[in-house]
C-alpha cells in the first residue's frame, strides 16, 4: 500500500472543513436575520448590528476587552521580548526556562483561573480589570513569545556582530539592528496575545469584578435569555476582528527584509 | 516651583477627594440577570440620585452564589431568586438593610411584605416576580376558554394533540406534574417519581416539543396552541398576538420572586440602601415592568402600559393569589429522583 496517498484522506479533509466551519458560516449568515429567533429565518436586515450599537452593556462590554486585550497584548509582548532576548544564547536550564515560558499552553486554563482568583483574594486585590490584566499578561505570554523567538533564530548574528564591528556600542547595535529585524516578530507576537486575551472567557469570568465584563463574559451571560440575532451579531464582530488581527500577525510574520 | 505647586494641589485633591469617600463616593455596583433591567431607568436613577451605577449581568443563581463566594467581587446590590436566599443569608453572604424601615415599603404589595424566605424584609427588598404557567391561543381552541387547570396540559383534549410545547426544563416540567398530582414538590418516595414518570410519558407523544428557547417567538406565530410558559415571556407573546391567555391552574401555579440585596462587603452600602428604596417607588417599579414585561411587586397599577393593564399575565387577578406555591429546593436524594425521571423521560 502506498503510504503517501492514505485512502480518504480528501473526504476526512473535507468532512474535518465543513464540521469546523460551517457552523460558524452559519452564524454570520443568521446575524443578518431579521428575526427575532436566531433559527428561523425571515428576512435580510441590519438591525441586529444597529441594536448592539445602542446597547450600553455591550458597549460597555466591548471597552473593556479592548482596553484588557491592549495591555494584555503590550505587558506580555514586552515580557515575551525580554525573555526572548535572554535565551538567545544556549545556557544550563535553557530547556526549564523555555517549559516554564511555554507553560500557559499546557497548564489547563481553568485550574490556572481558579488558582490566581485564590491568590487574589488570599492577598486582598480586588477582582475587576486589576486582577484581570496581569493575570491575561501571564497567560499571553508565550502566545508573544513564540513568534518572537522563531524571528530571533533566523535572524543571522553575523549582523549584530557587523554592527558591533563597526564601533556601535550594545544599546545602538540593539536598537538599530536587532529591534528592527525583530519588529515583524514582535508585531506577530502582539497580535496574536491580543486575540488570545480577546477570546478569553474563563480567566475573565473568574476574576471580573463590579464594571470589568467583558464580551465573552456578556456573552455568556446573555445566552440563558435566549439566543437572539444579537448574539450572533456580536459574535461575527468579534470573529472579524479576529481573523483580521492574525491575518496582520501571519503576514507581519512572512516580511522578510 | 511649579512642581511643588502641582504637588501642594495633588495633596490637596486627595485630601478633598478623601473627605468624599468618607460620605461615600457616588457610585453603585449592580450585579444584575443579563438584560433584566431597562437601561433608561438606570439613567433616571443617576440624575435624580448623582449616583453613577455600573451594572454587570450573571446568567443564573448559581453565577451570583459561586461569584460572592469566591470573594473579592465587590458588588453593592444584587439580585437573588426566592429559593436561594435562605441559604445566602444562613452563609452570611448578605448583611441586612432593614427594607421594611425604608420610606418607599408602603407601597410594597401585602403579598410581598413578609416572605418566608426573609421574615419581616430584614436582608431584602422585592423586584419582579412570575409564575410558570400555561400560555394558549384561544383562537386555536374550540369555544375559546379553557379550564384553569394543569389538567388542560398533562391530559389535553384531541384538538390540541401535537400542538404543545413543554418548557425543556426538568424541575419545571416534574414541578408542575407533581402539583398536579398533588405529591410533595420534592418528593423522596419511589412511588410518588414513578406516578410523576407515568404522567409524563403519557403526555410525550401529545407534545409537540419540549423547548425553553425562543418560546416568545413560537407562541406569537401560532407554530403551537398551547405552551407550559413563564408570565413574563407570555405577556411578550401577547403583545405580538392578542388571542393569546393565559392560565394560572387552579392546583397551584410555581412562582419564583426576585429580590434585590446588599452582599457583605458592599463598598458603597448607603448607595445600595438609596437605590433599593428609590426601586419601591411605584412610578419606577412600573417602568420596569413597562419595558421588560415582568409583573413587579409594588401597588403600581397606575403607572402600568395600558397593554400590560389588561394583561393577566402581568397584573394577576388578586383572586388568583392563594394559587401560587413558591419553589423549594429539594434535598439531594429528591433531586437525584427528579434527575432520574426527567433522563428517562428525554432518553
Amino acid at each position: 500500500m502506498n503510504l503517501r496517498r492514505l485512502p480518504f484522506t480528501r473526504e476526512i479533509s473535507l468532512g474535518v472543513l465543513v464540521y469546523l466551519y460551517v457552523p460558524v458560516m452559519v452564524l454570520i449568515f443568521y446575524s443578518f436575520n431579521a428575526n427575532r429567533t436566531a433559527t428561523v429565518w425571515s428576512e435580510a436586515s441590519l438591525d441586529w448590528y444597529r441594536k448592539i450599537l445602542v446597547n450600553p452593556s455591550i458597549r460597555d462590554a466591548t471597552w473593556n476587552s479592548l482596553v484588557l486585550a491592549t495591555a494584555a497584548g503590550l505587558g506580555s509582548t514586552l515580557l515575551a521580548l525580554a525573555a526572548a532576548l535572554g535565551t538567545k544564547n544556549r545556557f544550563r536550564g535553557l530547556a526549564v526556562v523555555e517549559a516554564i515560558l511555554n507553560a500557559p499552553l499546557i497548564l489547563p486554563e481553568v485550574v490556572v483561573a481558579v488558582a490566581t482568583l485564590m491568590l487574589f483574594v488570599a492577598i486582598g486585590i480586588d477582582m475587576g480589570l486589576t486582577a484581570m490584566i496581569p493575570a491575561h499578561i501571564a497567560f499571553c505570554i508565550p502566545f508573544a513569545y513564540l513568534p518572537i523567538r522563531a524571528r530571533l533564530e533566523g535572524m543571522n548574528p553575523s549582523l549584530e556582530e557587523a554592527a558591533q564591528d563597526l564601533y556601535a556600542n550594545r544599546f545602538v547595535t540593539f536598537r538599530r539592528v536587532t529591534l528592527p529585524l525583530m519588529w515583524p516578530g514582535i508585531m506577530a507576537g502582539f497580535t496574536l496575545a491580543f486575540v488570545t486575551s480577546l477570546d478569553d472567557f474563563l480567566t475573565s469570568f473568574f476574576l471580573s469584578g463590579p464594571g470589568s465584563t467583558t464580551l465573552p463574559v456578556y456573552i455568556f451571560s446573555a445566552i440563558r435569555a435566549g439566543i437572539t440575532p444579537e448574539i450572533n451579531a456580536i459574535s461575527t464582530i468579534m470573529l472579524i476582528v479576529s481573523v483580521a488581527l492574525v491575518v496582520t500577525s501571519f503576514l507581519l510574520g512572512k516580511i522578510r527584509r | 516651583m511649579k512642581w511643588t505647586g502641582l504637588l501642594t494641589a495633588s495633596i490637596l485633591a486627595f485630601c478633598a477627594a478623601g473627605a468624599a469617600t468618607a460620605e461615600e463616593e457616588k457610585v453603585l455596583y449592580f450585579f444584575n440577570w443579563t438584560d433584566y433591567y431597562p437601561p433608561e431607568l438606570l439613567t433616571k436613577f443617576e440624575t435624580e440620585t448623582g449616583i453613577k451605577v455600573i451594572q454587570d449581568g450573571y446568567d443564573s443563581n448559581e453565577t451570583l452564589i459561586a461569584k460572592l463566594q469566591a470573594g473579592g467581587a465587590n458588588y453593592d446590590v444584587i439580585v437573588p431568586t426566592d429559593y436561594v436566599l435562605a441559604g445566602m443569608i444562613k452563609d452570611g453572604l448578605l448583611q441586612p438593610i432593614n427594607a421594611a424601615e425604608m420610606e418607599n415599603f408602603q407601597y410594597v404589595k401585602p403579598a410581598f411584605k413578609d416572605p418566608e424566605f426573609d421574615p419581616g424584609r430584614v436582608y431584602t427588598a422585592p423586584y419582579t416576580w412570575g409564575v410558570t404557567g400555561i400560555a394558549y391561543d384561544s383562537g386555536q381552541v374550540t369555544g375559546g376558554e379553557l379550564d384553569q387547570s394543569w389538567s388542560v396540559f398533562f391530559e389535553p383534549p384531541a384538538e390540541l394533540e401535537g400542538k404543545i410545547a413543554a418548557l425543556d426544563i426538568g424541575s419545571e416540567v416534574i414541578l408542575a406534574a407533581a402539583i398536579y398530582l398533588g405529591v410533595p414538590q420534592c418528593t423522596e418516595s419511589n412511588e410518588d417519581a414513578a406516578k410523576i414518570y407515568d404522567l409524563l410519558a403519557a403526555q410525550k407523544p401529545k407534545l409537540k416539543m419540549y423547548s425553553a428557547d425562543s418560546t416568545v417567538d413560537r407562541m406569537a406565530s401560532g407554530e403551537v396552541a398551547m405552551h407550559q410558559l413563564w408570565s413574563g415571556a407570555t405577556a411578550r407573546a401577547q403583545a405580538q398576538r392578542s388571542t393569546i391567555k393565559f392560565i394560572y391552574p387552579k392546583e397551584g401555579t410555581p412562582m419564583f420572586r426576585d429580590n434585590f440585596a446588599m452582599p457583605t462587603g458592599a463598598p458603597h452600602p448607603e448607595n445600595a440602601k438609596i437605590f433599593i428604596n428609590w426601586m419601591m417607588a411605584p412610578e419606577n417599579a412600573a417602568a420596569v415592568t413597562n419595558a421588560i414585561a415582568y409583573a413587579n411587586s409594588i401597588e403600581s397599577g397606575e403607572f402600568l402600559d395600558d397593554k400590560w393593564k389588561s394583561s393577566e399575565a402581568v397584573n394577576m387577578p388578586a383572586e388568583y393569589g392563594d394559587r401560587l406555591v413558591p419553589t423549594e429546593v429539594c434535598s439531594p436524594a429528591a433531586q437525584e429522583l427528579r434527575d432520574k425521571i426527567w433522563t428517562r423521560l428525554k432518553g
